[in-house]
C-alpha cells in the first residue's frame, strides 16, 4: 500500500515539476501573487523548485534517495499549506500554480483538501522503514 | 538522521544543475528585474488624454465592476473569460483603438493577468496597457 502511495505522490510531483517547467515566468507571477517574496527571488524558486519537484518524484518512485526526497517534500507541502493559508487570511486571490494552469480549475477549498490529503500520504510514507541505498 | 540529511542535500544541489542550465536557457526571456515592464503601465492622466480612443476594461470582479467602474468600461475578468471575452470582441472592441485595463490598487494583479491574456490567448493587435495605480487611481484623480 505504501509502495503505491509512494508511487502516486512520485508521479503527481514529476507532473507538478513538469508543467511548471515549461513556463518558469508563469510560475514566478504565482509565486508572486502570495506577495511574500521579492520578485527576484521568485523567479529564481520558481526556476529551481519544478526541478526539485521533479529529483523528488523520480527518488519516491526509484525508492533512490527515499528518505531524503519524503522529507524535502514534505516539507514543501507543509510549507504551501501554511503559505496557502496565510494568503487566505490576508484576502489574497491566489492560485498555487501547482499544477500549471490545471490549478485555475480548482479553487482554495480543493487545492486545501488535496494538499493535506498528500501531506496524509507523506506521513504515512514517513513510518516505513529506510529502504537500502 | 545523518543519512536524511545527507540524502536531502544531494537531492538539493542535484536540483540545482538543470535549473542553473534553464536560467541560463532563459536568461534573456525572463523578466528579471520586475513582474511587468514599465512600459506596459500608463498614468491615469495619459490614458484620459486619450479620449474616445480607448477601451477601458475594468479586470475586478463583477459585483466591484457593478458598484463603480470608470465610465464606459466593459467588465471582463478571469472569473468569466470565456462568456466575457466574447461579448466583448462582438461588442465594443475596436482593432484601432488602445485598450487599458485596471484592476482595484497597484497591488493587484488582475489587470496584469487579464492584459496578458488579451495579448497572449486573445491575441488582440490593439496597444493593451494597465492602469497604474488602478481603480484607486483613478478614483484619486476623480
Amino acid at each position: 500500500m505504501k509502495r503505491v502511495i509512494a508511487i502516486l505522490i512520485g508521479a503527481l510531483f514529476i507532473y507538478a515539476g513538469a508543467v511548471k517547467i515549461i513556463d518558469p515566468v508563469e510560475f514566478a507571477r504565482d509565486i508572486d501573487n502570495y506577495k511574500m517574496l521579492p520578485w527576484k527571488l521568485g523567479v529564481g524558486l520558481a526556476l529551481y523548485l519544478p526541478w526539485l519537484e521533479i529529483f523528488c518524484g523520480l527518488a519516491l518512485i526509484t525508492r533512490i534517495l527515499f528518505r531524503g526526497s519524503v522529507f524535502i517534500v514534505t516539507s514543501l507541502m507543509t510549507f504551501f499549506i501554511v503559505a496557502s493559508i496565510v494568503a487566505k487570511a490576508r484576502g489574497l486571490d491566489v492560485s498555487c500554480g501547482c499544477f500549471g494552469h490545471a490549478s485555475k480549475y480548482l479553487n482554495f477549498s480543493w487545492h486545501l483538501a488535496l494538499d493535506f490529503l498528500l501531506l496524509g500520504g507523506l506521513l504515512l510514507l514517513w513510518k516505513r522503514p529506510a529502504p537500502a541505498t | 538522521m545523518k543519512a536524511l540529511l545527507r540524502q536531502s542535500a544531494l537531492l538539493v544541489v542535484l536540483a540545482l544543475l538543470p535549473a542553473a542550465v534553464q536560467a541560463l536557457y532563459l536568461r534573456e526571456k525572463i523578466p528579471w528585474q520586475s513582474r511587468v515592464a514599465e512600459s506596459d503601465f500608463v498614468e491615469v492622466d495619459t490614458a484620459r488624454g486619450w479620449g474616445p480612443n480607448v477601451i477601458w476594461i475594468d479586470a475586478r470582479p463583477s459585483d466591484e465592476f457593478e458598484r463603480d467602474h470608470v465610465p464606459g468600461a466593459v467588465s471582463l475578468n478571469e472569473d468569466r473569460w470565456g462568456e466575457g471575452l466574447s461579448q466583448f470582441l462582438a461588442t465594443q472592441w475596436s482593432p484601432e483603438k488602445k485598450i487599458v485595463v485596471y484592476c482595484s490598487a497597484a497591488s493587484c494583479n488582475l489587470a496584469e493577468d487579464v492584459a496578458r491574456r488579451l495579448r497572449e490567448e486573445a491575441k488582440l493587435p490593439n496597444e493593451i496597457r494597465i492602469l497604474k495605480g488602478g481603480w484607486e487611481a483613478w478614483l484619486a484623480k476623480k
